[in-house]
């Protein structure tokens, strides 16, 4: 078919015709796509000024399918102005504005039909139908927010009972603390006083061990001046108490360097300066040096002396049952299971010692004050205790549950979604996160961060936040949009955007009769 | 769309910057024939013709070319060729040397030509002193010099325009029966890259060929490269090479193989244009030498011919095949352009969809998701026509399957698109799942349709399903079943509204050598020349560069055939060689969200378009990475002025949709999307030009300008058709570009589209920039139609009435053409199409039909804009068949714009817009 120019002029006359007396739906007549709100500034009986008082055109070019205004006000029924708006009245359902790009684009976008009108395809008017829909959705939703409401206010009185509840609570840990604390207190006392028995016994029993070790340590000095006497002798072979040089040379030892003699240099470093000496700088001065000297000497040219053979092979034994008690270790470490015995008996072994070296009534004084002892470290950690429950409440009491506590009882309940990959798990104001079907580990995919819909919405949205960090991205976050529900459950879980999961939980928490009511007072206009 | 990258990414991608592996592609020197055929630069050719064998008949000159041992006076012959010299239509030779008795037949490139080209006339005009002049139908000369032989084109003012073999490169390799044991090293046993073996059957096998361009500034083609878009001198670094690969975060300013390899290139020069045609599907390489530029070894040259010498010189090396050239004389850039589609043919005229935007991204995770891009289009009020599904969409990875969890309602999916014009576009590519059970994967293994290794079973790779075979489109039964699975009754959910990319079809193998498949595995070869050995099947070596054409050949014969032959489909392939513009269009690739991808997006685009390939664009916004809101905007700016026109990104990158920005930038990508789809029927118009005419839609400056010696080597500029020159801003942070104005000797205009304020071309000039800033110019002396209401897509925007631009040249005329017919289907065929002129003089406007084609389109003129109008008229009159209707109009004093109110004439019928003064 091809048109003429002339049916497409007259066609554009009909349109221009109908737009602005024939089709407008209400009683107000008024160019087709402006609403009744706007009628007043659309007069058929004088020229038309553009919104933005740039141009006054004839009223004809009204709806004439060309646009002469900028802001698009001279074509609000038509598609000729691009930023223009398109109001249909959808009379049985709500009303719409749309851009005036989808007049005559031949997608039905309006209910009534109004936004097509040129085409060679009407649009059917579905107003009534949908309208007829949108009050059956609006009275279930209202039914649902109603019937919500009561369990919500169930929700709501648990709220307040369980904040109540940690009110008192907190005013019992309060004073089970100033308890404690007198407790801790007495305890403390009773243990410094029993410590200062215990250190007036212990205090024999030190300085009996520091005569022991200052014992043991003249007993060394004694060995190590009859050793360094032996050898002085040795290389003193005129026996006049003098070693000299020519002593000196003709034992291989003092050769430090090992060229076959000893050299000046060599006696230097022994004897120092002077020509002679005796026995008792040779025992202050060279002893220290030459002893290790002579023992490695000995080892090596005398394998034979059977003394210092047995000292240097139990030497190496212990060394290598040290490497193997390395090894041991390391294998427990890794086998934990396989215990601890050996340490365990390490230390039953450290306090026989001990214990049989105190007198009985000694014993006592240290079992009485190690008691005392335990029991003031009880009494701190009571108090800590204590202290950690307090916080603990005074954070929940101080989490925004809503703002009549609606959410209180959801704290710490779990909820699940499994899709084909993954379980979804959201502790409410914990934490969510995810874990493969297939196994590997948990992965946080937020903890509880802060309520975050828009205002007078602020709780219709919830913001998981700081969850395990994706691969060189951002720390994973958890958008949960809140619902109105029966019951508390997880509706989907995706991942829109990369790392960004959204939840769509429903909850009776976010049921409001009041609400719904408005809602449905507003759909019905 | 993506690359083995996704594998490797966890690894590496995103612990430091980005960058290509150069250690898994080769070099020349690891390419054993590059490293051998490089090497050769005899002084003397050693083959010559035997003029005694000469036969010139219709339009072919034959005659036998020997290789003669030069060390020994003897003359002893060592091997025979036959040539064979065509003349063909519209000034274009075919140079073809193959072995006069080969061992076996060698690989003649199967799918590029557009048919067999149509012939000129030849005459043998003399034959003395060695040398044989033959002239064809147009008069333009061939000089065949028998020894040292090589042969000159001469223009039609008998200047020499082309030499082929000027330098003595010509080499063939001949086939030789394989000795047992020999030298270790010998590269014909066998070659080792990484740890890949080429076993070699066939030996060496390379061929060669140089060609001389005398008098040309530069070169330019062979794509695909991010190179220069006028080729540099090579000497003293890589050649540039073509071998289709999958390159993982390819760099810039490279001369490394890409996805595409399309063996053209043309030369150029104030003088004259040539081209040639290097017809094979090998691996090749190209050497350039520009003895203008200020290389060593072009100085002593110059030093030697004295003065500043243009010449260009470059020669091509493929590893197989014949010696196969077509050489185009020009000798202005659009008659080569022609030409050389004439060749290989030209992009039909695509689904008027195709042209509009595309938004894309691996991937849209399930029907929830497309429906929540669909709509969020329509919330902020952006026109978009079809949405992408990447390869998550299959059921993991086996095409013509979906993911029953994330696509379970395909059809409804593709509805509630199609329900406001917008199509599905879904990926298909070339490898299949080895899982028993698939049907696709059963049929070809039962069949034998998949391309076998080395000693004939079923090749496997790796590839996104894991163990993957790949089809082998080389056989006819094989490319005939594939296209079967594109019936909406194999692949459910489908419908004419849902068309194919095709992508990962270098093909791409992630265990293969170089990320494709091994060189010594095995196609179908028809069984003529015997069922056993060497004789019975083509290597992978042999067609490489033309497997993602077959590909795409079977795609395109599916989509017809599904559909009755009725609508036209649209594909997109990665790979791409010479005649893929008959099927498809081509992306860049997986570029990178950076600066210089979008710079280098132009250059691209530019060699792909002058090499047939003119349906090309850039993924806007970059593959990789995130582009920022800056580098977002300017590069939905400058994609919307290139042909193929879509935003992709990678799996692992941050959400991008443009309402994902700050809405000032959403704005101006808005902005730049409606400037797209207000001129979608200006683009329409220069498709169907290009289906007709063959010349590039992007085209370089000296497309138009060819004598204008600054234009030569401009690539941060273009001409769309020859009304508009488009300078994207692509670099950060600026606040004002120079522009390159040409046409100073004609007096031309250039009318920045945002005012109407006309700049008389004179070369460089400094253009102010803000962010909302596209520097677009229309031609004084062009008429542009324009659809200024915009909607959801461009199928909405059939029936909506025209805008006319008329920018006047200083003559006060301009002349613009408009094509229109339903957009999908092939009843333009049956002359069910408008193609008129719009035609301006001061006395009127006239709106008037080329041919007795038309159709009833809805469309009507609503305004007519003349820019430049320096005396305005008195009254305008519409003259439509026996109607009249005086206009209103309106002058704009501050920019010399007239505007004539709605004239309502119906586009449907031819009118006439009076004017008097």
């Amino acid at each position: 078919m091809i048109l003429s120019s002339y049916n497409r002029l007259m066609h554009l006359l009909a349109f221009i015709i109908c737009s602005f007396l024939l089709c407008a739906h209400s009683d107000v007549p008024r160019p087709r796509g402006v609403s009744l709100s706007k009628a007043s500034l659309y007069s058929p009986t004088k020229d038309f000024t553009c919104f933005d008082g740039t141009v006054t055109i004839p009223f004809s070019y009204v709806n004439d399918d060309y646009c002469d205004c900028f802001d698009g006000s001279d074509e609000p029924g038509t598609s000729a102005c691009l930023n223009a708006v398109f109001h249909c009245t959808n009379a049985g359902h709500r009303p719409q504005n749309i851009p005036s790009s989808r007049v005559n684009d031949g997608v039905c976008d309006c209910c009534d039909g109004t936004d097509e009108y040129a085409g060679p395809d009407a649009c059917p008017n579905t107003c009534e139908e949908l309208g007829r829909e949108a009050r059956a959705e609006a009275l279930r939703l209202a039914e649902l927010h109603k019937e919500g409401s009561q369990i919500r206010l169930e929700l709501i009185e648990k709220g307040n009972k369980r904040r109540s509840e940690m009110a008192e609570q907190l005013a019992q840990l309060d004073k089970d603390k100033s308890e404690a604390e007198t407790i801790k207190a007495e305890k403390e006392a009773i243990k410094n006083e029993l410590e200062l028995k215990e250190n007036e016994a212990l205090k024999v029993y030190r300085e009996a061990e520091e005569q022991e070790k200052q014992k043991k340590a003249e007993e060394e000095n004694q060995q190590t001046i009859k050793d360094a006497t032996e050898q002085f002798n040795r290389f003193d072979s005129n026996q006049d108490g003098q070693l000299s040089v020519e002593e000196i040379k003709v034992v291989n030892v003092f050769d430090k360097n090992k060229d076959g003699e000893v050299d000046q240099e060599e006696y230097q470093h022994f004897f120092g300066e002077s020509e002679n000496v005796n026995l008792k700088s040779f025992i202050s001065t060279t002893w220290p040096m030459l002893k290790p000297l002579l023992m490695m000497e000995q080892g090596m040219f005398k394998p034979a002396e059977e003394e210092h053979e047995s000292v240097r092979e139990t030497d190496a034994d212990d060394l290598s049952r040290e490497l193997e008690n390395e090894d041991l270790e390391g294998a427990e470490d890794e086998n934990m299971d396989d215990s601890d015995l050996p340490h365990e008996e390490d230390d039953l072994d450290l306090e026989q010692d001990h214990a049989k070296g105190y007198d009985e009534e000694t014993q006592t004084l240290v079992n009485e004050a190690t008691e005392a002892r335990r029991q003031f470290t009880d009494a701190e950690r009571a108090i800590r205790e204590i202290e950690s429950s307090i916080q603990n409440i005074q954070q929940n009491l101080e989490k925004d549950y809503g703002l009549q506590q609606e959410f209180a009882t959801l704290d710490g309940e779990c909820f699940e979604y499994e899709d084909k990959e993954y379980i979804y798990k959201l502790c409410m104001f914990q934490k969510m996160t995810q874990k493969s079907k297939n196994g590997g580990s948990e992965v946080g995919l937020g903890n509880w961060g802060e309520w975050g819909g828009e205002e007078n919405k602020k709780y219709s949205v919830m913001k998981y936040t700081n969850g395990l960090a994706c691969w060189n991205g951002p720390n994973r976050i958890t958008t949960v949009n809140i619902h109105c529900g029966l019951e508390t459950k997880m509706l989907s879980v995706t991942e829109p955007f990369r790392c960004e999961y959204k939840v769509e939980l429903s909850t009776p928490a976010a049921c409001d009769n009041n609400v719904s009511q408005t809602h449905t007072a507003h759909d019905e206009l | 769309m993506k690359t083995l990258g996704a594998l490797l990414v966890f690894s590496l991608a995103f612990a430091g910057s980005l960058a290509v592996d150069r250690n898994n592609f080769k070099t020349c020197e690891q390419s054993g024939f590059c490293k051998r055929l490089r090497s050769l630069k005899p002084e003397k050719s050693q083959y010559s013709l035997n003029l005694d064998t000469v036969i010139v008949h219709g339009n072919v000159l034959t005659a036998e070319v020997n290789t003669v041992d030069t060390e020994t006076e003897k003359r002893i012959i060592l091997w025979n060729y036959a040539l064979k010299l065509t003349a063909l239509v519209d000034g274009t030779f075919r140079v073809e040397l193959d072995e006069a008795d080969p061992l076996y037949p060698r690989y003649r490139t199967q799918f590029s030509l557009d048919g067999e080209p149509k012939c000129d006339s030849l005459k043998l005009v003399s034959s003395e002193k060695g040398v044989v002049t033959v002239v064809n139908g147009q008069g333009h000369k061939v000089l065949i010099t028998a020894e040292p032989f090589k042969l000159e084109f001469l223009d039609q003012a008998g200047d020499v325009a082309v030499v082929v073999n000027g330098n003595a490169q010509l080499e063939v390799e001949p086939l030789k029966v394989k000795e047992e044991g020999g030298d270790e090293d010998d590269s014909s046993r066998g070659e080792n890259f990484k740890s890949h073996h080429d076993s070699k059957p066939r030996g060496n096998e390379a061929v060669s060929l140089d060609v001389t361009f005398p008098e040309a500034d530069h070169v330019y083609g062979i794509p695909e490269h991010t190179d220069n878009f006028a080729l540099r001198t090579t000497s003293g670094g890589e050649p540039y090479r073509l071998y289709n690969l999958d390159v993982f975060e390819y760099e810039l300013d490279s001369r490394m193989a890409l996805y595409g390899a399309i063996p053209v290139m043309y030369a150029h020069g104030s003088k004259r244009t040539t081209g040639v045609f290097w017809h094979n599907s090998a691996e090749t390489w190209v050497d350039v030498v520009n003895y203008a530029e200020g290389t060593v070894v072009s100085s002593l040259v110059n030093l030697v011919t004295g003065g500043q010498k243009k010449q260009v010189d470059a020669r091509f090396m493929s590893e197989s095949g014949i010696v196969d050239m077509f050489v185009m004389l020009g000798n202005r850039p659009k008659d080569v352009f022609r030409q050389y589609t004439r060749l290989t043919g030209v992009m039909p005229l695509p689904p008027k969809f195709s042209i509009a935007y595309h938004q894309s991204r691996w991937n849209y995770v399930d029907e929830n998701d497309v429906r929540q891009v669909d709509d969020n289009f329509d919330v902020h009020d952006m026109p978009v026509d079809a949405i992408w599904l990447d390869i998550e969409y299959t059921d993991r990875k086996m095409y013509f399957t979906w993911d029953a969890e994330k696509f379970p309602h395909p059809a409804d999916m593709v509805a509630n698109l199609t329900a406001k014009g917008r199509k599905l576009i879904a990926i298909i590519d070339p490898h299949i799942k080895r899982e028993a059970g698939y049907f696709l994967h059963e049929d070809a293994t039962e069949n034998g349709y998949y391309v076998k290794d080395k000693d004939g079973k079923d090749y496997e790779g790796w590839c996104w399903p894991g163990s993957s075979s790949y089809l082998d489109f080389f056989d006819p039964r094989v490319t005939k079943y594939y296209s079967e699975r594109y019936q909406f009754k194999n692949f459910p959910g489908t419908s004419k509204d849902v068309h194919i990319w095709n992508d990962m079809n270098e093909p791409s193998v992630f265990n293969g050598p170089e990320i494709t498949m091994p060189k010594d595995c095995r196609h179908y070869k028809p069984p003529q020349d015997g069922h056993d050995g060497l004789a019975s099947f083509w290597e992978h070596r042999h067609v490489h560069n033309e497997y993602g054409l077959g590909h795409i050949r079977g795609t395109h014969q599916g989509m017809l055939d599904r559909a009755d032959g009725k609508y036209r489909p649209f594909i997109l392939t990665r790979s791409a060689f010479a005649g893929t513009q008959r099927y498809a269009a081509v992306w860049t690739g997986d570029n990178m969200a950076e600066w210089g991808f979008l710079a280098v997006s132009i250059p691209q685009c530019l060699s792909m378009s002058v090499a047939g390939i003119s349906f090309c664009g850039s993924d806007v916004g970059g593959f990789f990475k995130y582009p920022e809101a800056e580098l977002m905007t300017r590069w939905y700016q400058a994609g919307s002025l290139q042909p193929f026109f879509r935003a992709h990104s990678h799996i692992e990158t941050k959400r991008r949709e443009p309402w994902l920005y700050a809405p000032a930038t959403a704005a101006l990508i808005r902005d730049a999307l409606r400037r797209r789809y207000a001129l979608i029927d200006y683009w329409y118009t220069l498709f169907y030009e290009h289906s007709v005419d063959g010349l590039p839609i992007m085209r370089p400056m000296f497309h138009d300008y060819p004598e204008e010696e600054e234009t030569f080597d401009i690539q941060d500029q273009y001409l769309l058709g020859d009304e508009f020159l488009v300078r994207p801003v692509t670099e950060p942070g600026v606040t004002s570009v120079k522009v390159y104005l040409p046409g100073k000797a004609t007096r031309t205009l250039w009318y920045d589209v945002d005012s109407y304020h006309a700049h008389a071309a004179n070369g460089y000039f400094t253009q102010d920039v803000n962010i909302a800033k596209i520097p677009l110019y229309q031609r004084g002396g062009s008429v542009v139609p324009r659809k200024e209401r915009v909607r959801r897509s461009s199928a909405l925007m059939a029936a909506d009435p025209y805008t006319l631009v008329v920018a006047l040249d200083a003559n006060n005329t301009a002349h613009g053409s408009l094509y229109i017919d339903d957009g999908e289907t092939y009843e333009f065929r049956n002359n069910k199409y408008i193609y008129a002129h719009i035609d301006y003089e001061p006395s009127a406007i006239t709106y008037s039909f080329v041919n007795s084609a038309n159709y009833p389109t809805r469309s009507w003129v609503e305004r007519i804009v003349i820019a430049g109008i320096k005396s305005p008229p008195k009254t305008a009159k519409l003259v439509q068949a026996d109607k009249q209707l005086a206009l209103q109009m309106t002058l704009h004093k501050g920019n010399d714009v007239l505007v004539v109110r709605k004239p309502a004439a119906s586009m449907a019928q031819p009118w006439r817009i009076v004017f008097s003064y």
